[in-house]
């Protein structure tokens, strides 16, 4: 009999497949209705100057997985805003519902939280567009000096309070990387797509050895 | 009056309907998936009030983040239109990679005004729709294929040394959390001397130390008073609390909010 993680892998490749289709049917579509034929050398330039999206794509699937949990991935990765949206949105119902990542009780509790978060979010984003085109001087003050540097800040928001529970928890695994982070930063910034593997595999290399230390 | 929603062919009746139909798709899958995992919350024994908090939180967390997200289809938007890249970011994209993906999709193109100027040709911007969504789908190939490998990997050794998975996945968490901290206390901006906050500077840390501040207090509350609702907000009101004080800072004290030591 299936269990119902075998059964949350049928509806994910079911849905991420139709996914997949459907959103490479959407600029068919519309060449289609504006009845235009690519260049191949222009849509060939444009993918090799962000080839890197590829590789990061790879990285990204490998490293997310586990602490998203198989339906949060299947949802994640087709509706994207990972790190900034639902990432941080899993890791925080996980922590209030007081349940371990990893676990049928964790797979339920991330799969709500993600559902939730992509619904009010598509539904959030439609309404504001709609704001905003119907009211330039809306969007206007958006992109002001006056508020624009508070949206460049929001994921410092999202992560500055993740790190209030996490790292209050778990203090002696978090010293290490952040400061092997801080450190690096002072030398080159690679990106915060590649930050992320780099800091979570030197966080789970510093508190491997803590823990065969018996420090942890 | 909808005549600024349909102002030119990027934005007109066609796209509206393609939007509409990614719309649906996306919430059909959320409230699929939604419905199975609450049954089988319920099977597990997890109560109604813990289903719901996951829920409530995870709205409420979702609101600030989704208007910095309608913020970029805005800044995207001169150049090509309203409807493409709310289609992008409300499917793969994210906003890092979708407005690199469009500079490189127009640059490619031969149009050298970035994202400022507006594409006036349907078949660049096909090709720019081409672009953008290809260079985002790799994960959708890979996700069927590796993910039940990956899962079960973990599962494995997950019961094999539960104590050392446990440190691990806090571990995996703390990394990711922490390569977001050390941006904000050493991270570089865009070297643009125009945009203010894109580098570690008084308002990056100003961000951080509030919501950290914030949920420490609310943690604090709640140990009084005990109260399922303080943890459900704690995380969406620390963050939305923090962006008041950015925004009052770069009010009141602009010369120092504009402060940066990275950029």
């Amino acid at each position: 009999m299936k269990t119902y993680m075998d059964k949350v892998h049928t509806w994910g490749r079911i849905w991420i497949i139709a996914a997949l289709i459907f959103f490479l049917c959407i600029p068919v579509a519309i060449c289609l209705h504006f009845n235009v034929t690519p260049r191949m050398d222009v849509v060939g330039k444009g993918l090799a100057s962000i080839a890197f999206f590829f590789a990061t794509g790879i990285i990204e699937v490998i490293a997310y997985s586990p602490m998203l949990g198989a339906a949060g991935t299947y949802l994640s990765f087709v509706t994207g805003n990972i790190m900034n949206l639902k990432m941080p949105c899993a890791l925080n119902a996980l922590e209030n519902a007081k349940v371990k990542a990893n676990t049928e009780e964790g797979e339920v509790i991330t799969t709500i939280a993600i559902c939730s978060s992509i619904i009010v979010t598509t539904i959030v984003i439609a309404i504001f567009v709609v704001i905003f085109a119907f009211n330039p001087k809306f969007s206007e003050t958006m992109a002001s000096p006056a508020f624009a540097p508070a949206f460049q800040q929001v994921t410092y928001t999202i992560f500055g309070s993740l790190a209030a529970t996490y790292f209050v928890k778990h203090w002696k695994i978090s010293i290490f990387p952040i400061a092997a982070i801080t450190l690096l930063l002072l030398f080159v910034d690679p990106g915060i797509g590649v930050l992320i593997p780099v800091g979570v595999v030197l966080s789970m290399l510093g508190a491997h050895i803590m823990f065969k230390m018996k420090k942890v | 009056m909808f005549d600024k929603l349909f102002s030119d062919f990027k934005s007109d009746g066609f796209m509206y309907l393609i939007i509409l139909a990614v719309i649906i798709f996306v919430c059909a899958q959320a409230a699929f998936f939604l419905r199975k995992a609450w049954t089988r919350g319920k099977e597990l024994g997890i109560g109604t009030d813990k289903l719901k908090n996951a829920v409530t939180s995870s709205a409420m967390f979702s609101f600030a983040p989704a208007i910095g997200i309608a913020v970029t289809v805005i800044s995207l938007s001169v150049a090509l239109g309203y409807v493409l890249p709310w289609i992008r970011l409300t499917v793969i994209g994210a906003i890092q990679y979708e407005t690199t993906a469009a500079i490189a999709a127009l640059e490619a193109a031969g149009l050298t005004g970035g994202i400022s100027s507006p594409v006036t040709d349907p078949q660049i911007f096909a090709e720019i729709s081409i672009v953008m969504t290809i260079g985002s789908c790799l994960p959708l190939i890979l996700i069927p294929i590796v993910l039940k490998k990956i899962q079960k990997g973990v599962s494995d050794v997950a019961s094999k040394n539960s104590a050392w998975m446990d440190v691990m996945t806090a571990a995996a968490f703390i990394g990711l959390i922490a390569a977001f901290i050390g941006r904000g206390l050493a991270g570089t901006g865009s070297k643009d001397a125009g945009i203010i906050g894109d580098g570690a500077g008084v308002l990056s840390i100003t961000a951080l130390v509030a919501s950290i501040g914030f949920m420490m207090m609310f943690t604090l509350i709640n140990k009084k008073l005990k109260k399922n609702w303080i943890d459900a907000l704690a995380m969406p009101l620390s963050m939305v609390l923090a962006m008041v004080v950015v925004v009052l800072l770069n009010q009141f004290a602009p010369e120092l909010a504009a402060i940066e030591w990275r950029y």
